[in-house]
């Protein structure tokens, strides 16, 4: 794979931005709250800069690795710090900058332990842009944990309902996936006989044989799809999502469940190809499932999150489904999925947890009428829902209806469930916005104010975004498929 | 000068000295007693640093200096300083006997550190054996006397129990070989290995060492030893007695050679066992000292699985693991020393609101405990991933992957810990830790130490692997 320097080195200005907000708020006091939320909204800014000059610098003709830096860690292992970006990463490094700043603008009017929250937070996002940046498996695998266990205590202190089993559950759940990640990595390294931790030293063809690829790989489609909320092991997600707070719902629905998913692609589809081939029927099967039971099971919720949570579980499953169609759209749809997912789901989570610190109830029974007292906070809330749902001209409706050309190609049973799944879930999505925006008005929420337009900033960022690459799609295709065509291409 | 080499334990046998004769003066000085012992400790660290790169061999041969004992020697002393620095407030002795306590802890970290050199069994046993005097005296010294001597007690009878053994293993391997001393044993061992009275002599032997170490089966003192001691001695036996097992055990396992099939299906098994007891039985613990003792079992075990292993990745991995374990074990009952004041045992949910009495403690605590559970980027993570890639190198895939479940397993108790002293709140207000300057400093040293070492590991690897090299 080729591989290309920059002059000045972005990527590693990413994590010193996180890095050096992190140490600012650690340093600052606790009581000094304003200047540590400014701190975090610059470092996340800056941030976002970052990923979106990475996104327009990608060189989409040049394609391959790009930015690489590359620093001797550990020789005596083959550790090297080593960072670089492909199609397939530029797209989430850009969802993982919006959605931190949007993030931290969303948890504005925090109040309760501010210090410690954004440090948290800032933590959290450090990992996930090391994750999706790093390629060599001892970061990768440091940067995993590292982007995981600030969740314990970020759900477990700020959350609401059941927090304290949600922050247990979500923390064993995800570090399980771990226990099967690092075995991999070092079974892998070591039987590469190489001595080394370097991916693409690792990704020549040939090294592994198919059976360890095989083997491997379900390690990695395994402990990764934890994360990625791959039924049957999806059960800490919703319960997670449920308990956690508004700014974390978004970081943990629109990108950790995206590390789970990106894992699987870069660790098991990079590292084990045959291994993918081999697995890709079982991958479409628990896909399809994950989506129909998504999609009803939320039918049945009466949590605004907890729809929104089994609808990330149906909406994985379209990625999931995208990757086991090994083949050029497939993988499109699946990363575009991933990026108009996380974006959309941030959106959702951002306006619920508006009028959830309005209203201080989720139950959708108790709502109603919002649109006439809030009309912004609902105009978003019914945005993310129609991109939810995969209405055109929103940047949902490319991703799926890539995946399921794909899907019909490779799996045309598969693909027709996964359709008429969406179709219920337009009818319960909708039904949650009918009952929650229209309708009569409780006496309970006619006193309550609607965002202020500085309030309703983050969410119009995620608006604007779903809707840019709504009616742009190519953007987002262009710089996927330089990665996706010679992955493809390459497969033996 | 040959005598030069021999200078960092004759200083700690001064400490010692010094000690017995202030035990002799009728005055108490609690703070002169903890002064004197911190700046000797201080001295000998530094002694010990300087005598480094020593070699050489002493006593007719039976006793090597050598990189890996001088490297061992760095860390226990770097033990008891670290362990001296938390005697401040040593409420939990009473105070007329502070200087025996610092005579006792000197001469054990001497018994050490000699241990770590000796490479003929008669000087290895009677190493062990000084060591292990000094702790079980150290254990009764709690102030109230009926916990102390209770588990000083059966702390003594376990391991006189355990020793008996070993000593009759030693016999056994010497009947069999006719060898006392390690270099001859290097040569004559391998080749008897299948000998029913060399593997049972071995295994006998290596059970005093899993008594020291409180690996599955040989643990039941551990728990009662911990919660009955004085802090800074459950302190001083959860780190720096561990340090010196480790490197006993390292040396006599290495002396079997790879040609021992079933000492390596020995160490995997109780690698096994004693990951999976020790973490499911501090599961249940509600004493905080007990928990850590339990964890202790555990981490044992996930040594065993790098000294399985049997080759250089493995034995460095061990070396490195010992350090890791040093600095977690320390934090940890540095948060237990200072908050339970009056000596008394905390319990996990004691902790509560640490994070608002005394941050820096809390974080401490909370990289320790992540350490503990191997998660990046911390020295405990680096060492687990050390240990496990030696493993694999020997294609044992399975132990690892069961010590990565163990990993998750005790995840859940450590975030029990971590969830009492960031989130429950007192039951009562509880007035702010204030935490001396030095404590501070402690903290702080070792918050950064646990964190630049697991996030760039690279100079202690080095160390670890030359003092390793010398083993094979």
């Amino acid at each position: 794979m080729p591989l290309h320097s920059a002059n000045f080195p972005f990527l590693s200005a990413i994590l010193i931005a996180c890095l050096g907000g992190l140490l600012v708020v650690l340093v600052l006091p606790a009581r000094r709250q304003k200047e540590i939320k400014w701190v975090s909204a610059i470092s996340s800014a800056i941030t976002l800069v970052l990923s979106l000059t990475l996104f327009l610098a990608y060189d989409r003709h040049l394609g391959g690795l790009q930015f690489a830096e590359r620093i001797a860690w550990i020789p005596a292992l083959g550790i090297s710090y080593f960072n670089a970006v492909d199609g397939f990463s530029v797209p989430m490094l850009l969802l993982t900058g919006i959605v931190f700043f949007t993030g931290v603008l969303t948890a504005w009017e925090m109040t309760h332990r501010v210090k410690e929250f954004f440090a948290l937070l800032i933590l959290l996002v450090l990992g996930v842009f090391g994750l999706f940046m790093s390629l060599d498996l001892f970061f990768i695998f440091v940067w995993y944990d590292v982007s995981l266990f600030p969740m314990y205590l970020l759900i477990a202190v700020w959350g609401s309902t059941r927090k304290e089993y949600g922050a247990m559950k979500l923390t064993l759940y995800l570090l399980a996936g771990s226990a099967l990640i690092l075995p991999g990595i070092l079974y892998l390294v070591v039987v590469s006989g190489l001595e080394t931790f370097d991916m693409t030293a690792l990704m020549t063809a040939g090294i592994f044989s198919p059976a360890q690829q095989k083997f491997a790989f379900l390690l990695f489609y395994i402990g990764f799809g934890i994360l990625a909320g791959v039924w049957p092991l999806h059960t800490w997600s919703p319960v997670g999502h449920v308990a956690a707070p508004t700014a974390v719902s978004m970081l943990h629905a629109g990108v950790l469940m995206k590390i789970g998913a990106f894992g699987v692609l870069r660790l098991g589809i990079f590292l084990c190809p045959l291994g993918w081939q081999h697995w890709a029927p079982l991958m479409a099967l628990l896909a399809t499932v994950g989506i129909v039971y998504g999609v009803f099971v939320g039918l049945s919720q009466t949590d605004l999150k907890y729809v929104i949570g089994y609808s990330s579980v149906s909406h994985m499953g379209i990625v999931g489904l995208g990757l086991a169609t090994v083949s050029v759209e497939g993988l499109n749809g699946a990363v575009f999925q991933m990026f108009a997912h996380g974006v959309m789901t941030a959106l959702f989570f951002s306006s619920v947890g508006y009028i959830y610190d309005r209203t201080h109830t989720k139950q959708i029974t108790d709502l109603g009428g919002l649109s006439r007292v809030m009309p912004r906070a609902s105009g978003y809330l019914i945005l993310a829902a129609l991109a939810g749902v995969g209405v055109p001209c929103l940047a949902s409706f490319w991703a799926e209806l890539m995946v399921f050309i794909a899907s019909f190609k490779v799996y045309p049973i598969y693909g027709g469930l996964a359709i008429c799944a969406l179709v219920v879930s337009a009818l319960f999505i909708l039904r949650v916005v009918q009952r929650t925006c229209y309708g009569p008005l409780d006496d309970r929420w006619r006193h309550l104010a609607d965002m202020t337009p500085t309030r309703s900033l983050p969410r119009l960022i995620l608006a604007a975004v779903i809707v840019l690459f709504g009616f742009f799609p190519s953007l987002m295709y262009n710089l996927v498929q330089t990665a996706s065509i010679p992955l493809i291409g390459g497969l033996p | 000068m040959k005598w030069m080499i021999f200078q960092s334990e004759l200083w700690f046998l001064i400490m010692g000295g010094v000690f017995l004769v202030l035990a002799m003066l009728p005055r108490h000085h609690p703070r002169r007693d903890h002064l004197t012992a911190v700046v000797m400790a201080l001295v000998g660290m530094a002694i010990c640093l300087a005598s480094i790169h020593f070699s050489g061999d002493l006593f007719f041969q039976t006793y090597r200096i050598d990189r890996y004992s001088q490297v061992f020697k760095v860390i226990l002393a770097m033990g008891l300083f670290l362990v001296v620095m938390l005697c401040d407030d040593l409420s939990g002795v009473e105070e007329r006997l502070h200087p025996e306590f610092y005579a006792l802890l000197s001469l054990c970290t001497l018994a050490m550190m000699l241990l770590v050199s000796c490479v003929h069994l008669l000087t290895i046993y009677v190493s062990l054996e000084l060591s292990s005097y000094c702790l079980y005296i150290l254990v009764a010294m709690r102030r109230e006397r009926r916990v102390g001597s209770k588990s000083g007690l059966k702390y003594f009878l376990i391991g006189a129990a355990a020793s008996a053994v070993m000593l009759f293993g030693l016999a056994l391997l010497y009947g069999a070989t006719g060898a006392t001393y390690v270099v001859d044993l290097i040569k004559a061992l391998p080749p008897k290995m299948a000998h029913p009275m060399v593997a049972v002599g071995l295994m006998m032997t290596l059970g005093g060492f899993f008594f020291k170490l409180a690996v599955f089966p040989f643990h039941f003192w551990a728990p009662e030893a911990y919660a009955g001691a004085p802090n800074q001695v459950a302190a001083y036996i959860a780190s720096a007695s561990k340090v010196g097992a480790i490197a006993i055990l390292l040396r006599v396992v290495a002396m079997g050679g790879s040609g021992a099939g079933y000492l390596v299906h020995l160490l995997i098994l109780m690698a096994v066992a004693s990951m999976t007891v020790g973490n499911l039985s501090a599961i249940v613990q509600k004493d905080f000292k007990r928990l850590l003792a339990f964890s202790s079992v555990a981490q044992a075990g996930y040594i065993l699985v790098g000294i399985a292993a049997m080759n250089a990745a493995g034995f460095t991995s061990a070396v490195f693991y010992a350090v890791a374990l040093l600095l977690m074990k320390l934090t940890c009952f540095m948060v237990v020393v200072l908050v339970a004041g009056e000596g008394r045992n905390p319990s996990v949910a004691q902790l509560a609101g640490l994070h608002r009495r005394a941050p820096l403690l809390a974080l401490a605590l909370m990289i320790a405990l992540f350490g503990l559970a191997g998660i990046p980027p911390t020295i405990g993570f680096t060492g687990k991933l050390l240990l496990f890639r030696a493993a694999m190198q020997q294609g044992y895939f399975y132990l690892v992957l069961i010590a990565m479940v163990n990993v998750v397993i005790s995840l859940y108790y450590y975030l029990l810990v971590i969830k009492a002293a960031y989130l429950l709140e007192p039951s009562e207000p509880q007035a702010a830790l204030r935490l001396s300057l030095h404590h501070q400093a402690l903290a702080g040293f070792l918050i950064l130490a646990m964190l630049l070492i697991g996030f760039y590991p690279r100079y202690l690897m080095d160390v670890a692997r030359s003092a390793a090299l010398l083993l094979l």
